[in-house]
């Protein structure tokens, strides 16, 4: 009877919070244990109904599980947390056609932070700091990501600030087990434990804040022969410009839907002679790099793509972005401050497929007025003219696609597929014969 | 949803190929799987658009491309639902060299033949710089294929996992290990021959003149007789039945359809593969499910 009284006494606290303290621990054992044991309900129906007629609010209960961050997975209906506000901010977002303000931010506990979104007005204000209670929350896998959703049926209260150990980030679970070598271009996001031998191509020292204390962060670049990737060190190993070195114990994790390698106080360096890798200037090169390639990886900072312009997608050419937040209008209004007297821009967004993959092409203004070779003013005047902007989408249609091209610049990856930012972009010319000479040759000679 | 990649592959390949097959997911993707494990939903083709038709009626056009390139023809067909493709197409004065970009398709008026055809995107007319880099793309292409397969033909037991192994793409791999256990063992030397053949084509040396007697892709390749695109005198008969059961606008009923085509001596099953020649010739769709419409 002991253990059973045990096992209840967590639910009995739990439907005592929900009620206030306002019925005795007695009485509600008592009714608990006659909803359990005589008419034989679940524990959740009992929770429930006994939280209900002493007028509570069943929702407030902890109807689900209580579990770490860590132990999240995606598709979770309830359950319950423990968490301090890492951060938190503010957006409106459009839900069925109406505005709404939404939170948004990442929960931290000792094993592990997480992003949550808040998609119903709460009844604390939440403080990057705070402490808080979760229940009923659910979770959804986003951007390969579990996230933590907060909805109608989610309570959030604050707890003392002591309620829950710092979360310092960068101090995981040490690595268990050797590193595995991988090449950069091998690098792939989630990756942990890796090792890579590199030279520092470039190293800065920032300042940034975590949990509201300023910690040094030294970025840059590095490179082995196959490609390069941004670093992050959250130690001071009093990196270089130029300096191979082996870097054992690092992980990846995607900074802006690029995927790029960090290491910590868990990490080994160890430095190497300078000649074992290629001059920083032959490698600080952006490598070619096939579409499939670049999907299976989720991105990857300054590389350089073949391919063909396949179709323009809709919002290319002539546009009008709102004043206030740089969107694109839609029939004159923008998508979150209504009308506005749009500001004109040019841009391309088109599809580049290599044969092994698609992406989505975004040039600026600067790179359409040089494919154009018009400025944007020309190309307001002649939309005047023709009393439609349709006019520069047909030109640059009429230019681009179907057009092999070469594009550089960084490729980030979310649901909806890759997308290059192109930094650089120019027609390819191809010297097809040579190309077919050469590849006739090795197919009869290996006949 | 990630796009469909569009395959560069030559029209004989496209048209040696006759099974469909189904990706997953909420929309589930259809595929064109070719004898060499090429799994296509989208398709890039550059050539020359030699004559254009319209094979539908003056009110509800339907525009029939042929567009040849090294080693035979493509068929593209654009109707109303591919408006901007239609419009271009009818502009066109062939013969002119053309891009497309397009879906897939494929139909089987009887068992045993099937028909590819490709539901164009976009379509523009372009240079012969852009042609003949499309050639060498279809090339690399087929190349890498042709690599994969022979890879796949010294396997036993040939698993996706063990293509993978050796360094071939998931994707591929996956239409490797389709087209093995449809097509069998295909004789990679027709293919090889192909490839030769789109190279030589790019070169100045082998242009004029062909000797006589050599081997001429073409002509290896098992004819093909064009679609036909009337429909014949089943499939006229359903046609009729949908349109006279179409009381409200909303498509014919399935039921009705059949027990109106059984009284008429049209059996389940031919009446079935009526149906489908009628939805892939773009004469009938369904509305909603279960309910059969004239276009």
């Amino acid at each position: 009877m002991n253990s059973v009284k045990e096992e209840l006494a967590p639910h009995v606290q739990d439907i005592n919070r929900a009620l206030g303290n306002k019925v005795s621990e007695q009485e509600i054992e008592r009714e608990l244990s006659s909803y359990l044991n005589v008419y034989r309900v679940s524990l959740d129906t009992a929770k429930r109904s006994i939280v209900k007629k002493h007028g509570g609010n069943p929702a407030t209960l902890a109807m689900g599980v209580s579990k770490t961050l860590r132990e999240l997975m995606p598709g979770e209906q309830s359950v319950n947390l423990l968490a301090r506000i890492v951060s938190v901010n503010e957006k409106d977002v459009t839900v069925e056609g109406g505005s709404k303000r939404i939170l948004y931010g990442i929960l931290g506990d000792p094993t592990t932070t997480i992003p949550f979104t808040a998609w119903e007005p709460l009844s604390v204000p939440l403080a990057k700091g705070d402490v808080v209670r979760v229940q009923n929350a659910y979770t959804k896998e986003y951007r390969g990501q579990v996230q933590v959703n907060f909805g109608s049926r989610t309570a959030v209260a604050k707890e003392a600030p002591t309620a829950l150990p710092e979360y310092k980030p960068g101090v995981g679970q040490p690595y268990v087990g050797k590193p595995t070598p991988v090449r950069v271009v091998d690098l792939r996001e989630g990756g942990s434990n890796v090792a890579v031998t590199a030279r520092i191509l470039s190293v800065e020292r920032r300042e940034v804040e975590v949990d509201g204390a300023p910690k040094a962060v030294f970025s840059g670049v590095l490179a082995d022969e196959t490609g390069k990737t941004q670093f992050s060190a959250w130690k001071d190993f009093t990196l270089e410009a130029d300096e191979v070195l082996r870097i054992e114990g690092a992980y990846v994790k995607s900074w802006r839907g690029i995927p790029q390698i960090s290491f910590d106080e868990r990490a080994t360096i160890t430095r190497l002679k300078p000649d074992l890798l290629p001059s920083s200037e032959r490698l600080n090169v952006s490598p070619r790099m096939w579409i499939e390639d670049l999907a299976d990886r989720g991105g990857a900072a300054d590389v350089t793509v073949r391919g063909i312009l396949i179709d323009l997608r809709e919002g290319s050419g002539l546009v009008y972005r709102c004043p206030e937040c740089r969107r694109v209008l839609r029939k004159g209004a923008c998508q979150l401050h209504g009308e506005v007297k749009g500001e004109p821009d040019l841009r391309v967004k088109a599809v580049l497929d290599d044969g092994s993959g698609a992406l989505t092409a975004v040039f600026d203004r600067e790179l359409t007025e040089a494919l154009l070779d018009k400025t944007l003013d020309i190309c307001i005047a002649s939309a005047k003219e023709a009393m439609s902007t349709e006019i520069v989408r047909d030109e640059l249609a009429d230019l681009l696609v179907a057009q092999p091209i070469e594009a550089r610049g960084n490729v980030t990856s979310d649901d909806y597929g890759l997308m290059m930012i192109v930094e650089t972009a120019k027609l390819l010319k191809v010297d097809v014969q040579a190309e077919a000479r050469e590849m006739l040759e090795g197919l009869e000679g290996s006949a | 949803m990630i796009r469909e990649v569009a395959w560069r592959l030559f029209a004989s390949e496209y048209n040696d190929a006759n099974l469909e097959a189904e990706g997953t997911g909420e929309r589930p993707p259809s595929y064109i799987v070719t004898p060499l494990g090429a799994k296509v939903n989208r398709v890039f083709v550059v050539g020359v658009i030699t004559d254009v038709e319209n094979v539908g009626t003056d009110g509800q056009p339907m525009w029939r491309a042929r567009v040849s390139d090294p080693t035979g023809t493509f068929h593209v067909y654009a109707g109303q639902y591919q408006p901007e493709a239609a419009a271009t197409l009818s502009k066109l004065k062939p013969p002119v060299f053309g891009a497309i970009v397009g879906k897939s398709r494929i139909y089987s008026p009887q068992p045993g033949t099937t028909y590819t055809s490709i539901r164009p995107e976009t379509i523009k007319a372009v240079d012969e710089t852009v042609r003949d880099f499309w050639i060498l793309e279809a090339c690399r292409s087929l190349r890498k294929r042709l690599d994969a397969m022979g890879e796949a033909q010294k396997m036993d037991p040939l698993t996706k996992e063990g293509l993978v192994k050796i360094g071939v793409k998931e994707a591929i791999a996956d239409g490797i290990v389709q087209a093995m256990n449809h097509y069998g063992r295909v004789d990679l030397s027709r293919y090889t021959a192909m490839l030769a053949e789109g190279l030589r084509y790019l070169l100045p040396e082998y242009r004029e003149p062909i000797a006589p007697g050599e081997p001429v892709v073409e002509a290896a390749a098992p004819a093909k007789e064009e679609p036909p695109r009337e429909p014949d005198e089943s499939e006229a008969k359903v046609l009729e039945i949908i349109a006279s059961l179409d009381k409200d606008g909303k498509g014919a009923p399935w039921e009705g359809i059949l027990e109106n085509a059984t009284s008429k001596g049209v059996s389940k099953d031919s009446l079935e593969e009526s149906i489908n020649t009628l939805l892939d010739k773009g004469l009938i769709y369904e509305p909603i499910l279960g309910r059969m419409k004239k276009i």
